[in-house]
């Protein structure tokens, strides 16, 4: 069976149960994960844009080709227009989902060439 | 200073909406109340054929606790202010992140984003509404847990929580989300907080276990409603399969999606076939790497010689059914013999897995990723179909039989085609149901072409009504119009219930069709 993809069952989980959460307790502390403040540029890029704008994805245009420097400004203000207002079948991006010194950081890094060689799929198989 | 007219929620004074607005700064800082025209502008983008402006918030709201979204609707309640309720706000199609109409106050959960509970051994999870699916894919990956997660195609950027209460759906064995959704919790109109299922119980271990809990059942009033705003939801996981065959089925002829239900759905409900399966046209699955006008620049319905061209050029079939296999090697091989036999029968059909199939080029990859909870939006490539930023999902529920899906299927395709549109589709084929899911593109810059949309959309809903077939899920602006085919008995039961559970109709006022 060549074609089959067999996955470890190292962390197959138990059936034996374990110590039982209290909800109760657990929703009155703190959570599990949180999103932090502010992300960097590179994990902003990751977890949403590469998605469609990475070269392999091919669904929106490439957005990590570096600019030259005296065209940063004018870059950067397409791509926060864009971010924010969406444009044609890219959709709009609300500061809840890249706050502004994240939109500003990736807008700095994007145009850099910062992201050049940026994963598509950080932390997959 | 602005002179343009200041956006008011209906109904609502100037000096009301400034004295709500203060009391919900004072709720959650200045920096989650949101007014300004800029800090507006990603809430007013849709891509569905309405007037942008009946979509435009007056304000925006960020919650990040439970009490705040109590004081919220609190607020709401004593200045009348309605309030559109978002999660993450990528329903593309459906409404995206825009109010329902022009002046709602948007309740946008997103930064309500805490993964509260992911337990290994149930298989279960905790969260709050602004969680994406990419951060809670993130977090199994960091701890190493054996867990599966079910997108649907936006994945990476939508949410479980919205997704889940808008009822849709995905690719894996646990595609059909309300299914798999395990406790609420949930702020009423009335600012009171209600735990649903067994979270009643205070300290109770089986909330995320137990879905019925005691008396009625009501998690389902809070889904497609506006009876509640939902603020932490479970979830059952699946745990990941020792193995996993993705394939592809092809077969070349329109007439063969007879043949395709009526062989499957026997696998599909004994679950010799697990997932969510999906029988995907050409235009969808050449749709998502191929632009239109490479092959027709017309601006009439793509003609049939065209799609014969996509056909050969990408190796792709009239229909293209994508489908996996769950569990031991041995039990996978015992299953793939079933498969090959009933699909293999009339000679019609040509099986795929491994490498052959990934070679064929199409949609393969991105559905093996699907069908395995992997984060990937390469189905929004078809956007570059037609161009100019236009969709909306057109969804009829069928029976999983053959003679329904060519009913369906015909019926589409006479209305697209009647209004220049290309019938861009597939089925999502349920245990029993399908979802016959029809992407209606068009260039929405172009006003004439906005409007044939609407025109074309509105009658599908109509026509398909006349034959018994009923849309599972809408976009914003058809909202009353579907809820209109389910009949006045049904309406009244749910307006009913709105006028116990929400008075003042605060809470997202037209959801589904539902108001005072």
């Amino acid at each position: 069976m060549p074609h089959t993809t067999t996955v470890l069952s190292r962390h197959l989980p138990s059936l034996t149960g374990g110590a039982l959460l209290l909800l109760g307790s657990l929703l009155s502390t703190t959570a599990l994960a949180e999103t932090p403040e502010a992300r960097e540029p590179a994990e902003v890029y990751r977890q949403v844009c590469a998605h469609c704008h990475a070269p392999d994805k091919a669904v929106g245009p490439e957005i990590t080709i570096t600019f030259p420097e005296a065209a940063w400004e004018a870059r950067g203000n397409y791509i926060r227009n864009t971010v924010r207002h969406g444009r044609a079948a890219m959709p709009a991006f609300r500061a809840a989902k890249i706050s502004d010194a994240e939109l500003e950081g990736l807008i700095q890094a994007l145009v850099s060439g910062e992201l050049d060689d940026a994963p598509a799929q950080g932390g997959e198989e | 200073m602005s002179t343009t007219p200041r956006i008011l929620p209906k109904g609502v004074s100037e000096a009301d909406f400034d004295a709500a607005l203060a009391r919900f700064r004072e709720i959650l800082g200045a920096d989650g109340v949101l007014t300004e025209s800029d800090q507006l502008a990603p809430y007013t983008k849709i891509m569905m054929a309405g007037d942008d402006a009946d979509y435009i918030p007056s304000a925006a709201l960020l919650p990040t606790t439970t009490e705040q979204v109590q004081g919220i609707v609190r607020t709401c309640n004593e200045y009348k202010v309605p309030i559109w309720t978002i999660s993450t706000g990528k329903n593309l199609g459906y409404g995206s992140a825009a109010p329902g109409e022009t002046g709602q106050v948007m309740l946008d959960m997103h930064r309500m984003n805490r993964i509260l509970d992911v337990d290994p051994d149930v298989c279960t999870a905790l969260l709050e509404p602004g969680v994406t699916y990419q951060q809670l894919y993130d977090h199994i990956q960091e701890k190493g847990y054996k867990l599966w997660l079910d997108p649907p195609a936006p994945s990476a950027i939508a949410g479980p929580v919205g997704n889940t209460l808008d009822r849709g759906v995905g690719y894996t064995p646990y595609g059909e989300h309300f299914m798999f959704q395990c406790g609420m919790e949930v702020v009423l109109a009335n600012g009171e907080v209600v735990r649903t299922g067994m979270g009643g119980i205070e300290n109770s271990s089986s909330w995320q276990v137990f879905k019925w809990g005691y008396g009625p059942y009501i998690d389902g009033l809070f889904t497609q409603s506006n009876y509640g705003i939902v603020t932490k939801m479970g979830l059952w996981l699946m745990p990941e399969p020792p193995a996993y065959r993705p394939f592809i089925i092809q077969y070349q002829d329109p007439e063969d999606i007879e043949e395709i239900v009526d062989v499957l759905r026997p696998l599909r409900i004994a679950q010799i076939i697990p997932n969510a399966v999906v029988i995907v046209h050409t235009l969808w699955d050449a749709g998502t790497h191929v632009v239109r006008k490479d092959y027709y620049d017309g601006s009439d319905s793509i003609p049939r010689e065209a799609i014969e061209r996509i056909k050969a050029d990408e190796g792709i079939g009239e229909w293209n059914v994508y489908a996996a296999l769950y569990g031991t090697p041995e039990q996978i091989e015992v299953n793939w013999k079933i498969v090959e036999q009933a699909f293999g029968a009339s000679g019609k059909a040509k099986i795929m897995y491994g490498e052959e199939a990934e070679q064929r080029g199409g949609g393969f990859e991105y559905r093996s990723a699907l069908m395995k909870g992997d984060m990937n939006l390469q189905e929004f490539g078809l956007y570059n179909w037609r161009g100019g930023g236009g969709s909306m999902w057109f969804a009829p529920v069928s029976q999983a039989k053959g003679s329904e899906t060519k009913d369906q299927t015909e019926l589409a395709q006479q209305i697209l085609g009647k209004y220049g549109f290309d019938y861009v589709a597939e089925y999502i084929v349920g245990w029993r149901d399908m979802h016959h899911v029809i992407d209606l593109l068009y260039n929405r810059q172009d006003p004439e072409e906005t409007q044939r949309a609407h025109d074309c959309f509105a009658e599908l809903i109509d026509e398909f009504a006349k034959r018994g077939y009923g849309l599972y899920r809408t976009n914003t602006e058809f909202m009353e119009q579907v809820a209109g085919t389910f009949g006045e008995p049904l309406r009244e039961v749910h307006k009913t219930l709105k006028n116990a559970l929400d008075p003042n109709g605060i809470l997202s006022p037209g959801k589904s069709g539902i108001r005072q």
